[in-house]
């Protein structure tokens, strides 16, 4: 629906329009955002920034999918954890122990956490509201522990060392440079595909669940078949970060992926603000930064995170994008921004 | 040719008879009027033509098949769409898009198409564009297409409601009280676009408190009357009959002592 | 016998998840939120009775302070975390009670340190040998404890005006308001029981494991798989799912592995909300308090 005969701009206070070529419009943000990321690969060279970065490019993605599940289709999952673990735990085995290379490791992780999405998600998304909530939970908990307990498959409690290095062909992504640009080369995939689906038929019947499930059954959605669908599709999300990270940190252990992981990833989608794709990277950025920032509380740093969270959630419960970056959204012609006012009972 | 035949449906909820044995048939290319008192069980009949409920006994036939244990969302499939009494529109989402939207059946572009943006998925995307662009002129819908749904006036939302059902190509358009809420002018209107939907070929159901409405649209009306059929025929004969008089307006020696 | 003493540790810590169900499930039922910081109340109980027995305060003022205490805070949270967020989603409310858990462990761990505590159990019986099996005196203490506490607040909620206000405003509060009942108030109540339920889990379980800044997270966990398991705002259901979480897990423990324990609780969520999403009792009869 963007691109027919140009894009336009429209900034709605001003009635300011402006027609951007019709050739460049809808990719224009894309390549800004390549662009960026090209910039920022080429300009930092401090280790510790990059690897910053290659992490909020690790939590966007699981947010990215995330947002598909709970910011157009109103879904809450408090289990995502575990398909980022699945990811990493299955490479991790994969190359590890059974000597395969990375990419099988990657295609195993993918099938795994979205076969296991499928046979979870099936009857787990008849449920709604809290109900939803607390069965993902569960299954969050159970696969934690599955990490935990199964000592001869993932190295149990103190986890699972060694695992390689990516590369392709001769080449190694040894570099901080060179894994900051694969994670945020995959972001940048992660993005387009999140949009497409969005501006699509697809898109609009997400939506249509969040907004009034009766009405999206009344219109012919097959909405349990639909959010079954878009679980999955987060789930790969979350493998694919999952697989990301086993191979930056060479080292993973069940910490990295217990309940307070899911609720940080939830976090970030909500904070980001919901049903906004730029919202996603924001609010993974922030709450990948955040931990670094609270260890100048030292001791305090549990109390002040807590509290940041209850803050953030009282006073902004739509979250910080609105505003700033539904700009971008209304440039593609639609309104995006679900409304977070009116509908209280959205997870129910 | 009936489109629609209802044989002997019941449903309880409850100790509720909500519907007790009714019995009727839509003909192909007619207004039907479904009018009773409130609790006559008119919007339960509705969710179970759409599938939203399942019958406790009889059975729904749609062009000679049965509907039952059809999910609703096969049912619209199969041409048959509901508006409701409550207007629920997508309130986050365009005018636009809620008539896109009604066109999700009639459509196939899945995940995949839409990942990869193919020749034909853009094509169908632009395609439902045009038929919603279409519909929301059909159903005299003013104004910017790309203005958010909740902020239409309400009887325009009513109107809205209309279009998207229409989006999805029924053959056989169930409405359920489209006139509450709606002044005589709007009233009037929606007389008229309910005729001209059944021009396009539609069959229509329409549940209606609205008696001059109905009476004035409808080629048949099936009067209801706590969850039995009360009566059935022209509106003529209808408005004559002293039994649907009488659940209406109580009988003359009732109406004394109340 | 081995079943037997199973049967025994089952339970002991069944009747403590029953407490913590109740807590957590008479607040669902007047609030409709999921407080994931229930836990945390259980573990400030814990921490206050150490303290309180430290400073050297006999058990039952001990107890009862540390009952109180917690049950303040449990008031001063609904007023200072819950009651200003205008639209309460639930998704809004599970990150603000997540945070508020954050928060509490991160206070407990500055006031308590990372150090583990324990406390002596109530009355120094030997232990009961009942065909070969132990059982301890302070399982006795915790069986007891909990039933009374349970009673206590049935009768609240059957004889006495307050508990039957807060049952209608759990039915309807609009309702409950037109009435005169003053909901706010409920529901402010319903925050105080709601903690000093927890809190007396932290305090009978004290004398039985080790008390830490950290343990309450998982105890509230399977509070919330207790309370979904018997039925979601029943009082009933929340005991009956809190002494079935117990027994099976100990039974599970006892018979296949200690790896599986922490799986079975939420193995039997899993199972309930697949098979009946309404909960043993909620599926049967939805009453609630």
């Amino acid at each position: 629906m963007s691109g027919l005969g140009g894009l336009s701009v429209r900034f709605r206070q001003s009635g300011f329009s402006v027609k951007i070529p019709s050739f460049l419009g809808p990719s224009l943000p894309y390549l800004l955002f390549a662009g960026a990321i090209a910039l920022v690969g080429l300009w930092v060279e401090n280790f510790y920034y990059l690897q910053v970065l290659t992490f909020i490019g690790i939590n966007t993605l699981v947010a990215l999918g995330l947002n598909m599940l709970m910011g157009y289709a109103g879904q809450i999952s408090l289990g995502h954890a575990a398909f980022f673990g699945i990811g990493a735990y299955s490479t991790a085995i994969l190359t590890v122990h059974y000597g395969f290379s990375p990419w099988i490791g990657l295609a195993g992780a993918i099938s795994i956490a979205g076969l296991v999405a499928l046979v979870v998600g099936l009857p787990t998304l008849k449920l709604s509201g809290y109900y939803l909530g607390m069965g993902t939970l569960g299954f969050g908990m159970i696969v934690h522990i599955l990490f935990r307990e199964w000592t001869s498959m993932t190295g149990g409690a103190s986890g699972f060392v060694g695992i390689p290095p990516l590369s392709v062909g001769n080449y190694t992504f040894y570099s901080p440079t060179a894994y900051f640009s694969l994670v945020w080369g995959t972001v940048l995939i992660g993005v387009i595909i999140c949009r497409r689906i969005i501006d699509s038929r697809i898109g609009r019947a997400l939506r249509s669940v969040h907004d009034s499930e009766a009405a999206a059954r009344a219109m012919g959605i097959d909405t349990h078949m639909l959010k079954l669908q878009v679980f999955v599709l987060s789930a790969l999300f979350a493998s694919v970060a999952g697989f990301l990270y086993a191979h930056f940190v060479t080292f993973i252990s069940p910490g990295t992926f217990d309940f307070l992981t899911s609720v940080r990833m939830v976090t970030m989608v909500v904070i980001g603000g919901m049903a906004s794709i730029w919202g996603a990277l924001l609010g993974a950025a922030l709450l990948t930064l955040l931990p670094d920032w609270l260890h100048t509380f030292s001791e305090f740093e549990m109390v002040v995170y807590g509290l940041i969270l209850m803050v953030v959630m009282i006073l902004l419960p739509q979250g910080l994008t609105r505003g700033i970056l539904d700009l971008w959204e209304k440039s593609k012609g639609e309104d995006i921004d679900i409304k977070g006012e009116s509908d209280g009972d959205s997870f129910r | 040719m009936a489109i629609l035949s209802v044989e002997s449906l019941s449903k309880s909820f409850g100790g509720v008879q909500a519907l007790q044995d009714v019995t009727f048939c839509v003909e192909t290319g007619h207004i039907c009027g479904l009018i009773g008192p409130n609790g006559a069980g008119k919007t339960t009949l509705f969710n179970l033509i759409t599938g939203f409920y399942a019958p406790d006994s009889g059975a729904v036939h749609y062009r000679g098949r049965t509907l039952q244990g059809l999910p609703s969302h096969r049912i619209v499939g199969l041409g048959i769409t509901r508006t409701f009494q409550n207007v629920e529109l997508f309130s986050s989402m365009s005018v636009l898009g809620n008539v896109m939207v009604g066109r999700h059946v009639r459509t196939r572009c899945g995940f995949f198409r839409a990942i990869l943006k193919t020749r034909g998925a853009r094509a169908e995307e632009a395609e439902t564009r045009n038929a919603a662009l279409e519909l929301i002129r059909f159903a005299g819908l003013k104004g910017d297409p790309e203005a958010p749904a909740a902020d239409l006036p309400f009887g325009w939302q009513r109107l809205l409601e209309i279009a998207r059902a229409l989006a999805s190509e029924p053959s056989l358009l169930l409405l359920d009280e489209p006139a509450a809420g709606l002044n005589a002018v709007e009233t009037a209107a929606l007389g008229d676009l309910i005729t001209k939907i059944r021009d396009r070929g539609v069959t229509v159901l329409l549940v209606e408190h609205d008696m001059s409405l109905t009476m004035r649209v409808s080629d048949r009306v099936v009067v209801l009357d706590q969850g039995r059929l009360l009566a059935q025929g022209a509106p003529r004969e209808i408005q004559s009959d002293p039994e649907v008089m009488a659940a209406y307006l109580g009988r003359p020696k009732e109406a004394g002592n109340a | 016998m081995e079943f037997l003493q199973y049967l025994f540790s089952g339970i002991t810590s069944g009747a403590i998840y029953a407490v913590i169900a109740v807590g957590f499930s008479m607040l669902y039922s007047a609030t409709d939120l999921i407080n994931f910081a229930h836990g945390e109340f259980v573990m400030l109980g814990a921490l206050c009775l150490v303290t309180m027995k430290a400073i050297g305060m006999p058990l039952p003022i001990a107890f009862l302070n540390a009952v109180l205490i917690v049950g303040l805070i449990g008031l001063i949270f609904e007023r200072l975390a819950i009651r200003p967020v205008k639209r309460p989603q639930p998704i809004v409310l599970v990150i603000i009670t997540v945070g508020a858990s954050i928060f509490f462990r991160g206070m407990a761990m500055i006031l308590w340190g990372k150090d583990t505590y324990s406390v002596p159990p109530f009355s120094d019986h030997p232990p009961i040998i009942i065909s070969g099996a132990a059982l301890l005196p302070q399982s006795l203490w915790i069986l007891f404890i909990v039933l009374a506490v349970v009673a206590c607040l049935y009768l609240f909620y059957q004889k006495t005006l307050t508990g039957k206000a807060m049952q209608a405003c759990a039915i309807s509060k609009k309702a409950a308001w037109l009435m005169g009942i003053p909901a706010k108030w409920m529901v402010s109540l319903s925050f105080l029981l709601s903690a000093a339920m927890g809190a007396v889990a932290g305090v009978i379980i004290a004398p039985i494991t080790m008390c830490s800044y950290d343990m309450g997270t998982m105890l509230g966990l399977k509070g919330f798989c207790a309370a979904m398991l018997g039925g979601l705002g029943s009082l009933w259901g929340a005991l009956l799912g809190g002494f079935l979480l117990g027994i099976l897990e100990a039974m599970g423990v006892g018979f296949f592995s200690s790896s599986i324990k922490d799986a079975i609780a939420f193995l039997l969520l899993l199972f309930i909300l697949y098979v009946r999403p309404g909960g043993i009792i909620g599926a049967v009869q939805a009453k609630r308090f």
